[in-house]
Formats: structure tokens, C-alpha cells, sequence
């Protein structure tokens, strides 16, 4: 028992679910209160201790049935479907038949399932021994079925049950055991499943879950990531925007510069005869307003996703943020991130505004955010940059960056090009640059997580 | 105690609490385990009435923490009672001279008055809140710490202290040990993201809305007086609202609230009329009632 549960969380790492040591030793303890007789319990048990995600919720649920599933049930054997004179009729035909059934039919029809070995046969064949996709479980069990001989089966009852009927068997007679060949087959099928099934939990556990190296990770540039990478990224941003909130929330608590509130402080302490034990201090509106505005051209669309995933988790430490994506124009997208989880809104923004190279039109889309929503910004708004400053050589607006400069309280920028690159092909970074309150270079995650931390100070 | 699962359930179900098979097996785990439990799940599914009903089936004392932005140690865990402490210090101010009058010098007399020191900072003065109560309590507990979500992720942090050890240390007292384990129970709607190191420590519980013939129990139980035939149908309509995409779906409370108002009114069936009445209790935002007119699922 405690090999399989192990063997089961190893599986549930494989399928990316973080559990930790003290977790499977309260799953192991679940398991010997609760005991595995009543199966739902059991299950209840292990999703309780080890699923700690809702959304791991889907994961789980495919396994179980992978790791505590049963060979399935047994097939129905003759002697429980049909009467004896019926058993004998049947045994009959069938050697009269001999030379021409296969070995499965013979086999449904004395209730016996197919030994080991067949299964383990027609499952190497069917390729079970490679698969680590239990999605895969409905192709191979198909694969398995045929590798049994089930496709021949229809004709071989029709023949059987023909010949049973020159023997003389009345008409329930032959309803009952073309029934009962029937279920056996369904029966054949479930067990092919689950065989299937298991065996591809097996393989998933053997397989060595790819390890990423986290700090690493953080260091790739972005735009050297691969899809297996970046999967592994999103799942860190997460982690990291949890860092950074409570970051950015001690600050906002214990940061420099706080004003003593004499009035509720006295008010407090005249209990105490105004000795002052309990400091009160001024609430200070500190949330941050922001307005981001993204470039999302080929070029920046993994930066400009990573940004727009920190910028959701770090949603509850900010006051109000707005977002705007350009390419060749500007559209504000934050109404996305509003109504949809980020998993849903990220591609949907990306996928409202096309994609293409050299179209990118930065002096265009800053008349269109000042033209439209010039509202995003006031004194107390930070506006952020995102892009690489490549304008195709188009009019970069200085004059309307100048006013967004003035009208906020900073102006940053984040930029995923390297430093020296700056200014030079189409880049018109040099030229923005003296305008923002700071620039910073985000090629990674690290870098980017770290220019976001800057957002939060405060000042 | 219960044995097993099922009698948790029935226990449940006296104090008119309708569980699934999973809330009865986790409720069973987490006192078996000695673990609290960590529930999660949309707002208005009945989180904290679990707590209220499993403390009632057990007969023990609820003790309920409800937690919000800001909430710090001294209102959480206890509190040193100044004015109290002040009050005694001028009422023995003739016991204290007294006991400090053969001091010859300042020292000696300040030493004298450390060694009484203990008067003061004894439990005498001692405040406690929701969690040292739950701790020092005489018989055993079950503590609800309400929306954990709320709190700050500092507070969640102090938190793993008191939930994994059952013990809190007073720097003027030493350590404080629980008599009793008590049973705990966190609820949290999912606001923001609770720490991996609390997660790690409890059992997970997601209540999601129930089914339709649970939560017509719920409405049977709670409501009995609405027609049955009436019943099933706002039901119904309730569970097609939540597939709408509304900005709040309407909760299980909600639910009984609106058979209740469906009682009062005297309705018979759900025409135009009534549910324009009475849908603003369902449905909390203009724009939620607009869409659920233009969907067509309400006329």
C-alpha cells in the first residue's frame, strides 16, 4: 500500500504538483486512519493532504484511478449467466467449432480474462511501454483491443451463435449467451483500459521529471526561452509576485517618513493618562496608481506577457492600474484582466491586437493614449514603458512623452534590450531617455521582477 | 469524538448543516490528524457555518477570529491591560511605600520593587484574544479564523507559529501551551493567494457551490414553509445565474434569503412580477441584473 501511495505522489510531482515531504507523511497518516475500504474516503483523504491548489484539482483526478484502480471487474462466467443444459449446449459448439474461433472468443465465452502475459503482449504492442500522456489512454486501449482480436469477434458470435441454433438451442437460449458474450466483451475492454492506464502511470513516474533550475531560469533572457521554459516561468511568477507583495506591503507599513497622528494617538493612550504606550500614525494613501503601456509586437511579446502576469498577482498592492497595449496603434486592454482569470486575459489580449515585424509605431500609439485616455494619468500615477524603443524610424512624439512626463508622477521605463544597444539602428531609446524618471533593463525575469520591486518604494 | 466519517456527517446534519462526503471526511481527518482545516471556496457556501455546526455537534465552545487588513498580534493573540495595571499601582500606592520604606537607598529600593515585579506582569493583566482563548481555554475548542485572506501575509506568517506548536511565548511570561488541541478551522475566499507554508500545514477543503438537489436540501431544510414545486424552480433559476458570467454569482445564503422573501411575499410561482421584486436580493450589481434580463434566463 504505502509503495503504491508513494509511487502515486511521485506521479503527482511528474504532473507538476508541489508536494512536500510533510505533506505525503500526512497523506500516509490519512490512509491508515481512514483505511482503503471505503474508496471515496480514501480518495477524499489523499485530494485533502496532497492537493493544496485548486487548479492541481484536474491532475489529481486523473491519476487516482491511474494508481488505485483495480484490474477491473472480472469477467461473467457461464455457470452464473446460462442454465447447464444452456452451458452445454454452448461447450458443444464450441468444439464443433474449434479450428475456426480465435482464442478470444474461447476465452469470453468460459469467463476467463486473458492471462498477463496477452495483456502485457498486446500492450507492448500497442505501445503502452512508451506513453506518458494519460490522454493517450483511449488510443492504446483501442490499439489493445485490436491486438486481442476484437475486431473479428462480431462475425465469430454471428458464426457461433448460427451454430448453436443447427444444434437446436431455442431463441432465449442464444439471446442469453449472445448477451453474456456481449458484456464480457465490455468487461474485456474496461480491463484493457485500466491495464492501459496504469501502465502509463508507471511510465510517468519512471520518467524523470525535467528539473529547471530556478535562478537559471530567472537569468535566460526572455527572448531565448523555450515553450517548456516558459511554462516552468509562469508557474515562478507566481512565487515571485508573493515575494515581492510582501515586500512592497512592509513598506507601505513600516516605511521612513511616516507622520505622527497626535489626535488619535492622545485619543488612544487616555486610558493609559495620556502616557503615549501606543503610537498612532497618519494613514498615508500609499497604494500606487499606475498606467502601463505595453509594447506587444513579436518582438516583445514574451517580455511584455511576463510583465502583464506580475502586474495581475501584484494586483491587491496597488491603488488602480490601467492597461494599454500598442503595436502599429493603442488599445487599453485592462477591461481583460477585470473579468478573466490572467491564464484567459493574456492571450486574449495578445491575440486583439495582430502581431507583426516593422510595424510597430510608438509616436502614433502615444498620440492615441493622449488623445483617449489621458484620464489614466495624474500627479499621483506612475506611467511604465514597456518596449525597446524601436520605432521604424517613425516620429517618436518627444513633445507628447514630455507631457506625460509632466502630468505624472514618474515616468519609467522598461527596456529588454542590453544597455549598449540603445540608441542604435531604429532605437530611439537616447532620446526618451533624459525624459523618464529612471530606465531599467529588463532582458529576464530577475531583472524584470527586480525593476517591478522599484515600482513599490514608494518615492 | 467521532469514529468515522459518516457519523461526522450525521452529526452534521442534526444541526441542520447538509454536508457531501467530502466535508465529512475532511471534518474527520483534520481532528484525527490533530490539523486544522483550511477551506476554501467562493463566498456564501457555508464556510463558516461548518465551523458553527461542527462546534455545536461536539458541544464545544466557538471561538471566532475574524480577520481583516491590519490585524496585528495585540488584537489576535492578547494584549497587556495598561489602565488596569495603572489602577492597581495607584490603589497599593500605600502598600508600595510601605514596602519600599526601610529602603535606604534608590537602588536598593528599585531592586526591592523588581522582585515584586511578577504582581505586574501576571496573568492578572493579561488580555487575551480570540487565540490565547482558544489556547488557555479550560475545555476544548474549536477556533474559526474567518477570511485569512484578508489579513496580511505577516499575520499569516505569525500565524504558522500558533497553528503547527499550539504554544505562543509571552516575553513577560514564557511560553503559553494550549491545554486542550483545539479543532481549527480556516476559512478563505480566495482573494489573493495564501502562503505554501500555511497550505503545507493544513488539510485543503474546497466547497464549491453545491449541486442542484443539495442545495435543494439546503432550501427544504432552511425554508420549509416554500412550496415545493416553488422551491426546485428557484433552484433552478439560481443555478443558471451562476453560469452566467456575472461579477457576483449568487451565493447559497443568497439563495435562502430569496426563498425566504419568496415565503414573505406569498408567491406562487416565479412570474415576471415577482422575480423583478425580488431579484435585486440575488443579484448585487445593476450591471449582473442587466445581463441576466438580456440572457433571457430571467424575462
Amino acid at each position: 500500500m504505502d509503495d503504491r501511495l508513494i509511487q502515486f505522489i511521485a506521479g503527482l510531482r511528474a504532473a507538476g504538483l508541489r508536494v512536500s515531504l510533510a505533506e505525503s507523511q500526512d497523506a500516509a497518516r490519512a490512509a491508515a486512519v481512514l483505511g482503503v475500504r471505503d474508496r471515496a474516503a480514501f480518495k477524499s483523504a489523499l485530494k485533502a493532504t496532497l492537493v493544496k491548489e485548486r487548479d492541481d484539482g484536474p491532475a489529481f483526478e486523473r491519476l487516482f484511478p491511474l494508481f488505485f484502480g483495480s484490474g477491473g471487474p472480472p469477467l461473467i462466467p457461464p455457470q452464473q449467466a446460462l442454465s447447464p443444459d444452456q452451458q452445454r449446449a454452448l461447450e458443444a459448439a464450441l468444439r464443433a467449432l474449434a479450428g475456426d474461433l480465435s482464442r478470444l472468443l474461447q476465452q469470453l465465452a468460459q469467463g476467463q480474462p486473458p492471462t498477463d502475459e496477452e495483456l502485457a503482449r498486446a500492450a507492448r504492442i500497442a505501445g503502452a511501454g512508451r506513453s506518458t500522456e494519460p490522454r493517450e489512454q483511449g488510443r492504446i486501449t483501442r490499439a489493445m483491443l485490436r491486438q486481442l482480436g476484437l475486431e473479428r469477434l462480431a462475425r465469430e458470435i454471428a458464426q457461433l451463435l448460427q451454430q448453436l441454433e443447427q444444434m437446436g438451442m431455442s431463441p432465449e437460449g442464444r439471446e442469453a449467451v449472445a448477451q453474456m458474450l456481449q458484456a464480457n466483451a465490455e468487461v474485456l475492454a474496461e480491463q484493457a483500459s485500466r491495464y492501459a492506464g496504469q501502465s502509463i502511470a508507471r511510465n510517468l513516474v519512471e520518467r524523470q521529471p525535467r528539473s529547471f533550475d530556478e535562478q537559471g531560469l530567472l537569468e535566460t533572457p526572455f527572448s531565448e526561452l523555450t515553450e517548456a521554459e516558459a511554462r516552468e516561468l509562469r508557474k515562478l511568477v507566481t512565487r515571485l509576485a508573493a515575494r515581492l507583495r510582501s515586500r512592497a506591503a512592509l513598506r507601505q507599513k513600516k516605511g521612513a517618513g511616516r507622520q505622527l497622528d497626535a489626535k488619535t494617538t492622545l485619543r488612544a493612550n487616555l486610558r493609559t493618562g495620556g502616557v503615549p504606550f501606543d503610537l498612532h500614525y497618519k494613514k498615508r494613501q500609499i497604494k500606487p496608481k499606475f498606467a502601463l503601456i505595453c509594447d506587444i509586437s513579436t518582438s516583445m511579446r514574451p517580455v511584455a506577457e511576463f510583465m502583464l502576469r506580475l502586474m495581475y498577482e501584484m494586483q491587491d498592492q496597488v491603488g488602480k492600474a490601467r492597461s494599454f497595449a500598442f503595436n502599429d496603434h493603442l488599445e487599453e486592454v485592462s477591461d481583460a484582466f477585470l473579468l478573466h482569470r490572467p491564464d484567459v486575459a493574456i492571450p486574449n489580449v495578445l491575440t486583439r491586437i495582430p502581431p507583426g515585424y516593422y510595424a510597430t509605431d510608438l509616436g502614433f500609439s502615444l498620440k492615441n493614449f493622449v488623445d483617449t485616455h489621458l484620464d489614466a494619468v495624474d500627479r499621483r500615477t506612475t506611467v511604465i514603458v514597456l518596449g525597446d524603443g524601436r520605432n521604424n524610424h517613425r516620429d517618436p512624439r518627444l513633445d507628447l512623452f514630455e507631457r506625460l512626463q509632466r502630468r505624472s508622477r514618474r515616468l519609467v521605463w522598461f527596456n529588454p534590450e542590453p544597455s549598449a544597444t540603445w540608441g542604435q539602428g531604429d532605437s530611439d531609446m537616447l532620446a526618451y531617455l533624459p525624459l523618464c524618471t529612471a530606465v531599467h533593463q529588463v532582458s529576464n525575469l530577475a531583472e524584470l521582477s527586480a525593476a517591478v520591486d522599484t515600482l513599490f518604494t514608494g518615492r | 469524538m467521532f469514529s468515522t466519517p459518516t457519523e461526522v456527517g450525521e452529526a452534521l446534519a442534526r444541526q441542520r448543516y447538509i454536508s457531501t462526503d467530502e466535508i465529512a471526511t475532511v471534518v474527520f481527518l483534520a481532528a484525527q490528524l490533530g490539523k486544522p482545516i483550511l477551506a476554501e471556496g467562493p463566498a456564501g457556501v457555508g464556510k463558516t457555518e461548518l465551523a458553527k455546526a461542527w462546534a455545536s455537534a461536539l458541544g464545544r465552545p466557538l471561538i471566532r477570529l475574524q480577520c481583516y487588513e491590519g490585524l496585528d498580534e495585540t488584537k489576535a493573540l492578547y494584549e497587556w491591560e495598561y489602565a488596569k495595571q495603572m489602577l492597581y499601582t495607584q490603589l497599593l500606592r500605600d502598600k508600595l511605600s510601605e514596602l519600599l520604606a526601610d529602603c535606604a537607598t534608590l537602588a536598593q529600593a528599585a531592586d526591592r520593587l523588581a522582585g515584586e515585579e511578577d504582581v505586574f506582569f501576571s496573568r492578572r493583566f493579561l488580555l487575551p484574544r480570540p487565540l490565547l482563548q482558544a489556547l488557555l481555554s479550560d475545555e476544548p475548542v474549536v477556533l474559526l479564523i474567518d477570511e485569512i485572506d484578508r489579513a496580511d501575509a505577516e499575520f499569516e506568517a505569525f500565524l504558522l507559529e500558533v497553528l503547527s506548536d499550539f504554544q505562543i511565548s509571552v516575553p513577560e511570561l514564557g511560553t503559553l501551551k494550549a491545554r486542550h488541541l483545539p479543532l481549527v478551522l480556516l476559512t478563505s475566499n480566495n482573494t489573493r493567494e495564501l502562503s505554501e507554508a500555511l497550505k503545507r500545514r493544513c488539510v485543503y477543503l474546497h466547497i464549491d457551490y453545491p449541486t442542484l438537489e443539495a442545495e435543494l436540501d439546503v432550501v427544504r431544510l432552511k425554508v420549509p414553509e416554500l412550496a415545493p414545486g416553488l422551491a426546485r424552480q428557484a433552484v433552478e433559476l439560481v443555478q443558471t445565474l451562476r453560469e452566467l458570467d456575472l461579477k457576483k454569482a449568487p451565493s447559497v445564503s443568497e439563495t435562502l434569503d430569496w426563498a425566504r422573501a419568496l415565503v414573505l411575499l406569498n408567491a406562487r410561482a416565479l412570474d415576471a412580477q415577482t422575480l423583478d421584486h425580488t431579484l435585486s436580493i440575488l443579484l448585487k450589481h445593476e450591471s449582473d441584473l442587466q445581463r441576466a434580463r438580456i440572457s433571457r434566463v430571467v424575462r
